[in-house]
Order: C-alpha cells, then structure tokens, then sequence
C-alpha cells in the first residue's frame, strides 16, 4: 500500500522532535453486510475504509495522529502532527526496515466472492423459513451476515515491516416468539477467520432452527428465581465469563496500573487447582488469532494460569516497553484511527478431569446456564454480572423449568477460586464474540462445563430460596 | 466543490440511472488526551471524512461507503449500492422523505470557541480532572482512563427530492475512573461531564464525582434476599431508560420488538411518569435540525402521565403507519444506514431533591452502581441487575451495600416509581438519556440466605 522508501522517510519525520519510537499502521478494508427482518432483505452493505494511523512514543506519552489519505504529503504531515506532542531532538538512526513473514497460515479456501451477493442473501432467507416453519409462535426472525477483508501493514523505526490479513465471515440471528402477551427471544452466530469454507461445518438453517426452538421453550419459563445457589455453566461461549471477569485484569495495562486485582499476583495462587486458561491468538480459523498484532508483534500462545497458578499477563509494545520485557502479541485496535492496547485473542478455559453430565448429576439445586448472553465486569473489585439468556433449574440432578429473567453476578477472583468440577468437553464458542473496551475487537472464548458451588442469582422470585 | 455540492453531484449522478438516492458526507477532527498520574499518556489529533450513499430502486435498499473520494472511489460507492439494492426485498414504504422547510431557530450545538482551544488548555482539564478525583479522599488510590475527548463535526446530506443540508456540531466531554481502596479491597466508578460546549465541563465537579462515588461504595456487602424500596441515582435511571428508550419506537411496535405492543393509548405506567423525545432541545447532545434522513426534528410526548401516547418515527415507519416522520432517523456515522432511534429522551423530573427522597425511605437500598449488559431488555421486559449503592434506614443512609442483584420487569418498573427527583442529568448511555433520581417499590434484590 505504501513503499518502504516513503514509510522511511515519514517515519524519520515522526522521529523529529526526539521520539524513541516511530511507527506507521496502514489499513486496508473492505466489508459487506446484510440484514434480513420482516422476511424481507432490508438492506446490503458494502463499505471501504482506508487510513494510516501514526503513533510517536516518547517515554510514556504516545502522540498519534491519523489520516484518511496515503499520499505521501499527509503521510508526513500526519507524523509531523504526532511529533509535535515534544520538543527534542533527533536522536538520528537510521531506519532499515526489513519485511519479516509470518510462519502462521490462516487459509482462505473458498474467497468471498465464489459466492454471489444474491445466494448470500437466499440464505437468509432460508434461515428465516426454517425458524418460522419450526412453530407457529415464532413472530420474528432476524439474520445478518457479514464478511470483512482487513489487511493491514506496519512498519516502524526499529526496523519492523509486516504485513497481516483478516478475513473474517459471520452470521447471525435473532428468533422471536410470542404467546399469550409474553415475548422471548434467542439469538447467536457463528464465524471464524477464513473464507466462504466456514459453511462446511456450519449450517445457518440449523443455526435458525435451534433458536427458534429456544425462544419457543423459554415462552413456559417461569421467572428466575433470586439468590445464591449452585450454577453449572455450559461449554464453549459460557467461556465468556472468564473473558470478562478474570481476563480483562490480566492485561498489562490494568495490571502495571495496579487497578487489577491480580497486580503482584505472578506465581500465586489465583484458582483452584482444576483451572488452567489460555489466550491463543495463533488458533487458525478462530476471529481472535492474528499472524501479527496491531504493533506488528508476532501472535502467541500464553498460559495465563497452569493449574491454578497465575503464570503470565498479556501485554502489548508500550506496556512490554515500560517493563522491559516482550510483548505477548496482544497489542490490538478496533481500526488505524486508534491506539493499540492490551487485548485478548481466543481465551479458554482448558479441558478438567469431570464428565459434564455427571456435573449435573450432583446439583440437587441449582441452575443450569445453557446460553449465556452479554456480561459486564469491575476490574478493580473483580465482581461481574451476566445475563442468562436460556436458563433451566437443575433439582435433583436433573434439568427442569426454563427460568427467564436471570443474571449471574459474583466476584471473578472468588469465582475462579471455588470451581469445584470442571468437564472433559472443552469446546470454543461457534465464533461471534465481540469484546467492547473502548475499542471493539473480535474474540473467541472457549471451556469445558463448570460447576461453580455459590453464585449469586438475580431474578424476581425471591420465594424460591427459602426452600 | 464543498462536500455539500459534492453530495448534491453523487446524488444526481446516482438519480440519473434512474433509482433513489441520498448521500451524506460527515467530516470530523477529533482530539483525545489522556493523563495519568499528572503525566500526559495519549495524545491523539486527527480529522477524517466518510461519505455513505443510499439508493432505493423500487422499494429495494443498497448502501456503500467509502473514506477515499476521489472521483474514481466515489463513482464506485454510488455505483455498489445502486448494484446492491438489486439483492434487496421491495418494500414498497421504502421511500425517501420530501423535502421539508428546516426552522431556523438556534438548537445551540455549536460551540464557537472549541475549534480555538489549544491542546495546552485541554491537557490542564484532564490533568485537573485527576487532581480533583485524587483530592476528594484519602481512599482514592488512584484513577484510571482519565480523560478529555472533543469532536467537532460537519454534516451534510442531499437527496434527489431536492433535500440539502447542512449542520456543524461540537462535543466536548471528560470523564475518569475513581479507584477507592481501604483494607477492605478496591471499588471503581466514574465522574463524567459532557457537553455541546468546551467551557461548560467543570473538572473539580467531574473529578470529585467519580471520587466520592467509588469511595461509597468501598466494603460494601450483599444483604439478605428480599423484596425493597430502592432509590436508584440519575446515573442508573440513565442507564435502564437507555434500555427501555427502544421499546418506544415505532420499529419495535411494529415488528414485536417491545414488551409495550398492543398497549397504544393504554396506562402503563403511574402517572408521575412522561418519558419525552426531543431532538431540538437547545444544547442537547443529539439535538439537530434535521435528522439522518433530511426530516427537521421534533418533541414528542411517549408517554405522558403515564399513558402511552406515542412513539418516535422515521420516514419508513411512519408511511408504513400512516403518520408523518418524528424526525428520529439517526445516523451514527457515514458507515450506517439511517437508523430509528431516540434523540434527548428524558424523564421528566419532578419536585424532589435525592437527599428528600432517601429521606422518604423507611428501609430500602440506594443504588448508586449497575451492571447489566442485555439485563434489562426491551422485548421481553426483564429487568435485572448487579448492583452496589448504600442501605437506607429511617431515611439515613447507612452501609455500604455490593454484590447482590436488583430486578423487576420494566411493566412493573413503571407502574411502581412513586417518586421522581429534581435532578435531572444527561447520561450518554444508549442515546442521549436524561435521567433523575427515581424511587421504586417492590424491587426484587438477589443477596444472602
């Protein structure tokens, strides 16, 4: 997208006014969206977006500035902008920059373009018969799909110039159903980082099917009841809780802030011994993992907590930088007009020793998690909230009502620390996870069941504790 | 060309193949700072532009976008979404608006003095900012994510029914995480100010505020399951009528989306309760002439004493009802199609001070902190929560109150807020909200045995 002679000379430009690193991002991309509602195809998307973003450290201000234009003319005032954030001098070195492939491979076997837009949006409409076919109560169905081409290319002063390639699919749907003036609802999605191959092993109309028969069961849900009791967690995107209550805490920035409840905690015990957890951003497939991190650091596998010890943070360039130390890979930003911070990839909650049916088996009461929707967490305190967007009571070993209304709240910490069993069937999410920390970031999460024994379970009936 | 003539041309280049088209053009600087510890941590400057083109052919919808407009890109954008309305489903309320005549009253979205500001002087808010958080009490440890952020944008938009526009909007807003710590362990919560207008921002207001409400909260703990009055504070208010602000459009009306279809003309709530949309409400963050689809703005009464009356409209569902658009097409950025959404929506306050209303309270939970993401939720009506906040005790606040739970259903919500507060205040949460203090009977709280 831009030459190595010119990126030189705007990275020497940047490095005017004294800076200890200069660097320029340029991305690259392209998307199409399409929404189905109403049984109808409402609209098609087709967006382009081009930029370069360029960040100046100087010590521990980082000056950015960004452009919409390539020209080398805005190229250089863009970084004579970010130089501007000091007052030194050159410290002149020279800039050798020396393009380094990546030995990760995420194939792209059938392009976004062997299918055509109008096959794309027949398949919405299938999905929306099959939801609809499945029962009458079903009154609405919406379903989206997406694709996005994200090429990006980095250089900066110490000589780095990479350059990596997102292609990301996605569907998605919401399934209504209405009966007797109650509504509910399901929604999920499924996706990964490749091309068009992500319907080999993954059907939308089955995806559709499944949500219709959710929001139908969840209509004879009676209200969750309010309280501490034992909570079983489904594999796969009930990872999120993790993501959410545990993961954040341990990004670097959090952490050498010291707002992170597991600042100084390296080596120690932070879990029970049944938990190990993982962020891996070199999962092929998965739409967390990068060949290169958005500062050009190669993507890695790192063991946050091995048995239950807390083994590592997840650090980006400027975190790593301030420490003296490498970065994990984990430098991300939602596009060239932000700044990279530490971020998660595709983070999981590894496989423990218990049968996930057996896990059920041992809850004479409690609550079965089958969908987990969004969640929220406190980094300084720890305590999360979730929202369980298919939920059943487990008595007496066995699944019974769906509850609706429920949220999960507890501490992430104290979570991690009593979960007493934890299931043989790990499973990654089916791939729709987006992360929101002032910048938006495409995740993955993944874990086997889990039993948590104390949860606290917000809901509107209260009598049901007292038994 | 200007970017508004620019529009004009993409519009009456795309009209000419014989469809629908509209083109809006949004041109932004923004600066961002961001200080820690006294010390300036990120300093971003940068101004981009994007233009989107919506074409309609026969009731069918395409749209592009693109940030490059050279003459070669923009003829490309136009010409996507001419091809992608082609996959669409006709609709045949799919139309654009006539063109109507803009007031031109002054909605005071302009600050004339932002674009002057140096970066010297916003560098000394957000460093105040922190200073004022950190002053506030011993207990606050320190802040993170502390704040200033501006935007200064210009928006144009053309039709080919002959609509052209154009509108420049300012936003300065600072906000900072107070991080309390005692021996007990840590809290966080945040200070915010937000406004059209640079000189508006208070940094010892916005400072104190997240320090006093992360130190309140520290060794909280849960209380027994029960069912209690609870206060909830505008910053709460704010966040459940961000939620519940989407069931009141005539989107979710029509399509099921609201836990309020079939309740037109219907109490549903006490009658202390009017939720208003006004999208000319002077110096209203989403206040503008017109809307994301050339329509001028306008206030609507939702629900008035109580009563539901109306709901908000674009061009689209307005046809599809028979009535005329409220003006409430919003356009988050030159990315997204128009979209139906409230502007200012707000409750409107009452006569009460917070300090009369806990006064009020025998026993109930004053909840200052929620977290709640889908937890409330405007199909079904679910409404629930993880909250922290004080214990009220013959209308005393007394201990620190966290990690139980709060919910009702959004049905019951309304028919039970027996009191609203005087302290209106602009929560930017899902929209523009204006939440006061609200006391709530019969709030079901999730905590010990």
């Amino acid at each position: 997208m831009i030459s190595k002679e010119i990126a030189t000379k705007v990275l020497s430009a940047a490095l005017r006014t004294g800076g200890d690193l200069a660097e320029i991002y340029v991305e690259d991309r392209t998307s199409l969206s399409m929404r189905l509602e109403e049984s109808k195809l409402e609209s098609a998307v087709r967006g382009a977006d081009r930029g370069a973003g360029l960040r100046v450290l100087f010590g521990n201000l980082a000056a950015y500035a960004y452009t919409d234009d390539l020209s080398e003319d805005s190229l250089l005032a863009a970084a004579r902008a970010a130089a501007a954030a000091a007052s030194g001098s050159s410290k002149t070195q020279s800039i050798d920059l020396t393009s380094r492939p990546s030995p990760l491979e995420f194939p792209v076997l059938k392009p976004f373009d062997s299918l055509k837009v109008a096959e794309k949006a027949q398949m919405l409409h299938r999905m929306d018969e099959t939801a609809r076919g499945y029962n009458p109560h079903v009154s609405q169905v919406i379903a989206g799909y997406g694709e996005l081409r994200r090429r990006v290319w980095i250089f900066n002063s110490e000589g780095l110039h990479v350059k990596d390639e997102r292609n990301i699919v996605e569907v998605r749907a919401m399934v209504l159903a209405q009966k007797n003036g109650v509504i509910q609802r399901a929604s999920q999605g499924f996706g990964g980082q490749m091309g068009l191959e992500l319907f080999d092993d993954n059907n939308p109309q089955a995806l559709s099917r499944d949500l219709a028969e959710a929001a139908v069961k969840m209509l004879d849900a009676r209200p969750s009841p309010a309280g501490e009791m034992t909570v079983v967690i489904n594999s796969g995107w009930g990872g999120v809780l993790f993501h959410e209550a545990c993961g954040h805490a341990m990004e670097a920035d959090f952490v050498s802030k010291g707002s992170s409840a597991y600042t100084n905690m390296l080596g120690k015990r932070v879990a029970s011994p049944l938990i190990t957890a993982v962020d891996d951003g070199t999962i092929p497939g998965r739409r967390g993992s990068l060949r290169f991190d958005d500062d050009g650091t190669p993507s890695s596998r790192t063991v946050l907590i091995q048995d239950g010890i807390l083994k590592e943070y997840m650090w980006d360039l400027v975190e790593a930088r301030r420490m003296k130390r490498e970065s994990t890979g984990n430098g991300r930003r939602q596009s060239f007009r932000h700044m990279p911070i530490p971020r998660m990839t595709n983070t999981y909650i590894a496989a423990g020793p218990h049968d996930p049916q057996e896990i059920i088996r041992s809850v004479k009461n409690g609550l079965y998690v089958k969908r987990l929707g969004g969640g929220q967490a406190d980094i300084a305190k720890g305590d999360f909230v979730f929202t369980v967007t298919e939920g059943y009571l487990i008595e007496d070993g066995k699944l019974t009502t769906p509850v609706r209304g429920a949220t999960l709240m507890g501490n992430g910490p104290e979570v991690l620390a009593e979960i007493d069993m934890v299931g043989t069937d790990f499973a990654l999410d089916p791939g729709m996870g987006m992360c929101g920390k002032g910048q938006s970031a495409r995740v993955s999460v993944g874990q086997p069941t889990i039993r948590i024994p104390r949860l606290t379970v917000g809901g509107t009936d209260e009598a049901v504790t007292e038994r | 060309m200007n970017y508004l003539e620019l529009a004009q041309d993409v519009v009456r280049r795309a009209a000419a193949r014989g469809v629908e088209a509209e083109a809006i053009i949004i041109d932004e600087q923004e600066t961002l700072i961001r200080v820690d510890r006294g010390q300036v941590e990120q300093l971003s400057q940068s101004g981009s532009k994007g233009l989107g083109v919506r074409v309609i052919d026969g009731g069918r919808v395409g749209y592009a976008y693109t940030s490059d407009f050279s003459t070669e890109s923009v003829k490309e954008t136009w010409q996507a979404a001419i091809e992608l309305a082609r996959v669409a489903t006709p609709d045949e309320h799919r139309a654009l608006p006539d063109p109507q005549p803009i007031p031109g009253e002054d909605l005071e979205i302009w600050d004339p003095d932002l674009p002057g500001i140096s970066t010297e002087e916003k560098v000394a808010l957000a460093k105040e900012v922190e200073e004022a958080a950190l002053a506030y009490d011993p207990r606050v440890a320190m802040t993170d994510h502390c704040t200033y952020q501006d935007g200064i944008s210009h928006v144009y938009l053309a039709n080919s029914r002959g609509f052209a526009g154009a509108y420049d909007r300012t936003v300065a807003v600072s906000y900072v995480t107070g991080i309390g710590r005692d021996e007990g362990g840590q809290t966080a919560d945040h200070g915010l100010g937000v406004s059209n207008f640079f000189r508006d921002l208070d940094p010892q207001a916005i400072g104190r505020e997240a320090g006093q409400r992360a130190v309140q909260i520290l060794g909280g703990q849960p209380v027994k399951t029960q069912k209690a009055t609870v206060v909830f504070d505008p910053m709460v208010t704010g966040e459940i009528l961000g939620y519940l602000s989407m069931a009141l459009t005539a989107e979710a009306m029509q399509r099921g989306r609201s836990f309020l279809i079939g309740k037109m003309g219907q109490e549903v709530g006490a009658d202390i309760v009017s939720l208003l949309d006004n999208g000319r409400l002077k110096r209203g963050l989403a206040s503008a002439p017109f809307d994301g689809e050339g329509v001028p703005t306008s206030a609507s009464r939702l629900i008035d004493e109580g009563v539901l009356q109306n709901v908000i409209y674009d061009s689209y569902t307005a046809r599809k009802d028979g009535a005329a658009s409220t003006g409430n097409a919003q356009r988050g950025s030159h990315r997204s199609l128009p979209s139906l959404g409230p502007s200012n929506f707000y409750l409107q306050p009452g006569s009460l001070s917070h300090k009369e209303i806990i006064a009020g309270v025998e026993r109930g939970f004053y909840v200052t902190r929620i977290m709640q993401t889908g937890g409330t939720d405007p199909i079904t009506g679910d409404c629930s929560m993880g909250a922290s906040g004080l214990w009220i005790e013959n209308g005393q606040l007394t201990r620190p109150v966290s990690g139980v739970t709060v919910a009702t259903t959004l049905p019951d919500l309304l028919q039970n807020i027996v009191v609203v507060g005087d302290d209106l205040r602009v929560v930017p949460f899902m929209g523009v909200i204006g939440a006061p203090t609200i006391r709530v009977e019969g709030v079901t709280i999730g905590g010990t045995k």
